[in-house]
């Protein structure tokens, strides 16, 4: 436990080899990514792009076919190390036969936690999730909100030093979101490693502070959420300018891209962006839109998993 | 602490299933009759006076022979009817286990892949356990009470319907983790149990087969697969005073049992999932 890094992996390769066709198909591919601990990391990518593989080399649900994963210094494969961890698995299918407060006990008592302890904390955790009043009720009445809060209360109740989230908030209303969110971030500031496996680009903008992007099995882009959305500035949309003006305009703009008639120019200052304008007005040239912009994430992640496919020029 | 965690889940699973309260409930019922509608009364020495539904049978039969019978019937309803019912109702409970999202959830627990699969069987057998003793001690009771007689021998019964399914469902266990399918499990059991008293015909067998690779090809079967009917038929010779032929039916079921197993443990320590 004395390793800085909550999670390190390298050259972490998982093939799967069809058993008729002896096909091979790379679920990720020389993956090596270090999360420190105490931060709050977010694994982002498209379909198929490993995400879950990755997660399940972590618990050691899946065996890497070579590389090496790392959970606090210790091999992901030796029971031990995964004492630490806290998982809320996607699409999770817990036995119905359990009550609320049935479930919890079961798996606090796999980490380890004994009876007395237990007995505390199954009140304290239904309470922090917001379900105290369904701890006697068996779980197959829950909605599919209530069992992801249950479910994360059950990844929780073991103190964790890392809690490694698959879709944490899926089926949760808005305002059961926000709760969940606000929730982890109180973990996140008392110094839980917190590992998101999500596809809301916008909720992991909010609350991870770390981002890897992975991308056919590979890391695409690795980096900080506030370096990677700081690209700020401003968008002109134009409605069909002359050649002339659209050169000039392209030249002070940092990029330009065309669509259903209208041509986009970023600009990087209100300064850059009001001299545009002047411009326009001077050509008496339409403006259809004026209108701030940051670099979201999903601009990130539409740049680096989908560059192929988008029509953007740089100017 | 983690080992009993995944026995009492294994109850707990187990009796949510409605298999297993219907073979609790034959049990019971077994008891209930024996209890309240079979009357015995002891008219002179050996020999008793038996009643059924309030009706005195015609005969006075011996005592002690009655009693043996009894239990000879009940250790075979056990050893038949609840050991296909427990085969057929612990199916499911391995490939239920292994379903995509609990499997991960448990493997992120700090468990060996063997502890978690020996935790589930070994609660699978308890179970099973349980059930043959609340059968059979429960019919030794009441016939105790009633006749006088305690034979300890009947209670061989709770220990070899229990060994015996502890090796099919070291079988359960194996094409459990290999194939997912509850349906394959209780076939391949099922066709297990089925084969056996065949198989127990050796010696006919070896009167019959012609050549000595049909010969010996019977032998390998007859000593690599369990012995489920040669088991019973001891429990019966046991329970009757009756001496048998050895142990070799229970030390080779019990080396097929641990083998099948060790697979089993083997195919879950490298499965993905």
């Amino acid at each position: 436990m004395d390793s800085e890094y909550a999670i390190q992996t390298h050259d972490l390769t998982k093939v799967y080899i069809s058993r008729w066709k002896r096909r091979e198909v790379r679920a990720i591919d020389g993956v090596s990514l270090q999360v420190r601990r105490g931060t709050i990391f977010g694994l982002l990518g498209p379909n198929g792009a490993g995400k879950t593989t990755f997660v399940k080399t972590l618990l050691s649900a899946v065996r890497p076919t070579h590389g090496t994963a790392l959970i606090f210094g210790r091999n992901a494969s030796q029971p031990e190390a995964r004492r630490p961890i806290g998982y809320l698995p996607e699409n999770h299918r817990f036995p119905t036969y359990f009550t609320g407060a049935g479930m919890l006990d079961f798996y606090a008592s796999l980490s380890g936690v004994d009876a007395s302890r237990r007995k505390k904390l199954i009140p304290e955790q239904l309470e922090l999730v917001g379900l105290s009043q369904w701890g006697a009720m068996r779980i197959g009445k829950y909605s599919k909100g209530m069992l992801q809060r249950l479910g994360l209360a059950q990844a929780l109740i073991h103190s964790p030093s890392i809690l490694i989230l698959d879709e944490p908030t899926d089926g949760v209303d808005p305002v059961g979101r926000r709760q969940i969110r606000d929730l982890l971030e109180g973990f996140g500031q008392r110094g839980v490693t917190i590992f998101v496996n999500s596809h809301l680009l916008a909720e992991v903008e909010t609350f991870c502070r770390e981002v890897a992007i992975l991308h056919k099995g590979k890391v695409a882009l690795t980096g900080k959420m506030h370096d990677l959305t700081a690209g700020k500035g401003y968008r002109l949309t134009v409605a069909q300018p002359s050649d002339v003006l659209a050169e000039e305009l392209r030249a002070r703009a940092t990029s330009m891209a065309v669509r259903d008639g209208m041509v986009d120019f970023q600009f990087p200052s209100r300064e850059s962006a009001n001299g545009a304008v002047d411009l326009l007005r001077a050509g008496h040239c339409e403006i259809e839109a004026l209108a701030p912009t940051t670099s979201t994430l999903e601009d990130v992640f539409v740049r680096t998993v989908g560059g192929e496919n988008a029509q953007v020029r740089n100017a | 602490m983690v080992t009993f965690a995944l026995i009492r889940d294994t109850f707990r699973e187990a009796l949510a299933r409605k298999i297993f309260w219907v073979l609790f409930g034959l049990s019971t019922l077994l008891i209930l009759f024996f209890l309240f509608l079979l009357r015995i009364d002891i008219v002179s020495g050996a020999t008793a006076t038996v009643s059924l539904f309030g009706r005195q049978t015609g005969a006075n039969p011996d005592v002690d022979r009655l009693v043996r019978g009894v239990y000879g019937g009940i250790a075979t309803f056990l050893y038949t009817w609840g050991m296909f019912l427990a085969v057929f109702a612990s199916s499911g409970l391995v490939p239920s286990v292994l379903e995509p999202g609990r499997i991960e959830l448990l493997l992120s627990k700090p468990l060996s892949r063997t502890h978690i699969l020996l935790g589930r069987y070994a609660g699978n057998v308890l179970v099973v356990l349980f059930n043959s003793a609340f059968l059979v001690l429960g019919v030794w009771t009441i016939l105790g009470v009633k006749t006088g007689i305690w034979s300890p021998t009947f209670l061989i019964a709770i220990a070899t319907t229990t060994f015996m399914f502890a090796v099919l469902l070291a079988v359960v266990v194996l094409i459990g983790v290999w194939l997912e399918s509850a349906a394959a499990a209780t076939m391949i059991t099922v066709a297990l149990m089925i084969i056996s008293p065949i198989l127990a015909q050796t010696s006919l067998m070896m009167r019959l087969l012609s050549s000595e690779w049909s010969r010996n090809l019977w032998r390998v079967l007859y000593y690599s697969l369990p012995k489920v009917y040669e088991v019973g038929k001891m429990t019966l010779d046991a329970i009757q005073s009756r001496t048998f032929g050895g142990f070799t039916p229970i030390w080779t079921s019990a080396l097929f049992g641990a083998a099948m197993l060790a697979a089993a443990l083997a195919i879950f320590a490298r499965r993905d999932f």
